[in-house]
């Protein structure tokens, strides 16, 4: 049979189109992410973090998790890239280049982990054992009903926590973020007698 | 950059498509069986020439970024190509993430550490929902675990990037390496 060297993508496209998006999507999202550690430039690699969430969305669509990949975009491609290049504005004012971008000691030590780290992964995951179901995906509609009965249902109480590890995030970051106001009331702690009295009263007990 | 580095590149990247065109047309077993490779271990040998070859061209002075990114593509699609679905996306899922874990040990600004612990937390979402696809495809458990790290993500940013304002607000500076008060 006479075959091109290229067929295969003939084949591919012909049996379902899942195969190459995905490679596609693959192809952004690597050199993205590439991009993200090794760009000089930090305030770019804030927008490429942009681009590898949105081809993480790609992939949330291909996996038939509408709901999700809507979610991330608005949460991770918006709101906390939003965050993110909020934190470099204020850390960098000028916008200078990174002369030192990495470690040298660390890099050949990092290599070897992350290579281990990935060989033997995939030695884990390569093989013919995964019980896949061909039951056909849910239609968009009952993939919400699924998600929503599941956070309410079973999953109620880590949702209650989800809410309440957020909240606590919130006040955190607040407080951690915001020093003025501290510093002021520690100037008032010092300039109050009765707060210095009772420290010495405290000192001579001990 | 040099004419050299570029040429070299641009023949790496030749070689490494021609490898990976081949062993995607069928020709895996073909190009193993003159060495005495038992066939079924066709990917991973071609994907083990693939990084030799990376690491030769990249020791006769070819561009770093253009045989890195190279590599790790070529390599991913013939580790991947011959598995199921689902192996595909663990796949791309633990690339991503071993990505991010080399970036955040070696990356010496700190927001760009905080950067790849998001990398690291989206690969760990692409394998939640690739689970929920192929494995649980009528409860969607997964996709449940991923809104939740989701919420986890938000968090983990909001408050390391407080506490990367804060320490810049005392040291001026977000040089992980000049981070040392906890050192003793």
């Amino acid at each position: 049979m006479e075959v091109g060297y290229f067929s295969f993508l003939q084949n591919w496209a012909a049996n379902n189109v899942e195969a190459p998006v995905f490679y596609m999507l693959a192809f952004l999202a690597i050199p993205l992410a590439y991009g993200v550690l090794f760009d000089p430039r930090i305030i770019r690699c804030g927008f490429l973090l942009i681009g590898v969430f949105g081809t993480i969305s790609g992939i949330f669509l291909l996996l038939q998790a509408q709901f999700l990949a809507m979610a991330q975009l608005m949460i991770y491609a918006v709101g906390i890239t939003l965050v993110v290049v909020i934190a470099l504005m204020l850390t960098n004012p000028r916008m200078e280049q990174d002369v030192n971008l990495t470690v040298p000691e660390q890099k050949l030590p990092a290599l070897f982990a992350a290579l281990a780290l990935f060989i033997t992964i995939y030695l884990a995951i390569r093989s013919e054992l995964w019980q896949v179901k061909e039951a056909t995906p849910l239609p968009p509609e009952l993939n919400l009903v699924a998600i929503g009965t599941n956070m309410l249902g079973y999953y109620a109480l880590p949702f209650e926590f989800a809410s309440v590890l957020l909240l606590i995030a919130l006040i955190g970051a607040i407080m951690l973020a915001k020093t003025e106001h501290l510093t002021r009331s520690e100037e008032w702690i010092e300039n109050d007698e009765s707060y210095s009295d009772r420290k010495e009263e405290n000192v001579v007990k001990v | 950059m040099s004419s050299k580095s570029n040429l070299l590149s641009y023949v790496y990247i030749l070689i490494g498509a021609i490898l990976v065109c081949g062993y995607a047309n069928g020709l895996g077993p073909a190009m193993v069986s003159p060495f005495g490779i038992d066939k079924d271990l066709a990917d991973v040998v071609i994907a083990l020439a693939v990084v030799a070859l990376g690491l030769l061209f990249a020791g006769l002075g070819a561009e770093l970024p253009f045989v890195v990114i190279t590599g790790t593509i070529g390599v991913f699609v013939v580790l991947t190509l011959q598995q199921t679905e689902i192996v595909r996306y663990m796949t791309l899922s633990a690339v991503l993430f071993c990505i991010g874990m080399y970036g955040m040990v070696v990356s010496r600004n700190a927001i760009r550490v905080l950067m790849s612990i998001e990398l690291m937390l989206n690969a760990v979402n692409i394998n939640f929902v690739a689970f929920s696809r192929y494995i649980d495809p009528t409860l969607l458990r997964g996709q449940v675990f991923a809104i939740f790290i989701l919420a986890v993500a938000a968090a983990e940013a909001a408050v390391g990037l407080a506490i990367v304002l804060a320490i810049y607000r005392n040291m001026s500076t977000v040089d992980m390496e000049k981070f040392n008060l906890l050192k003793w």
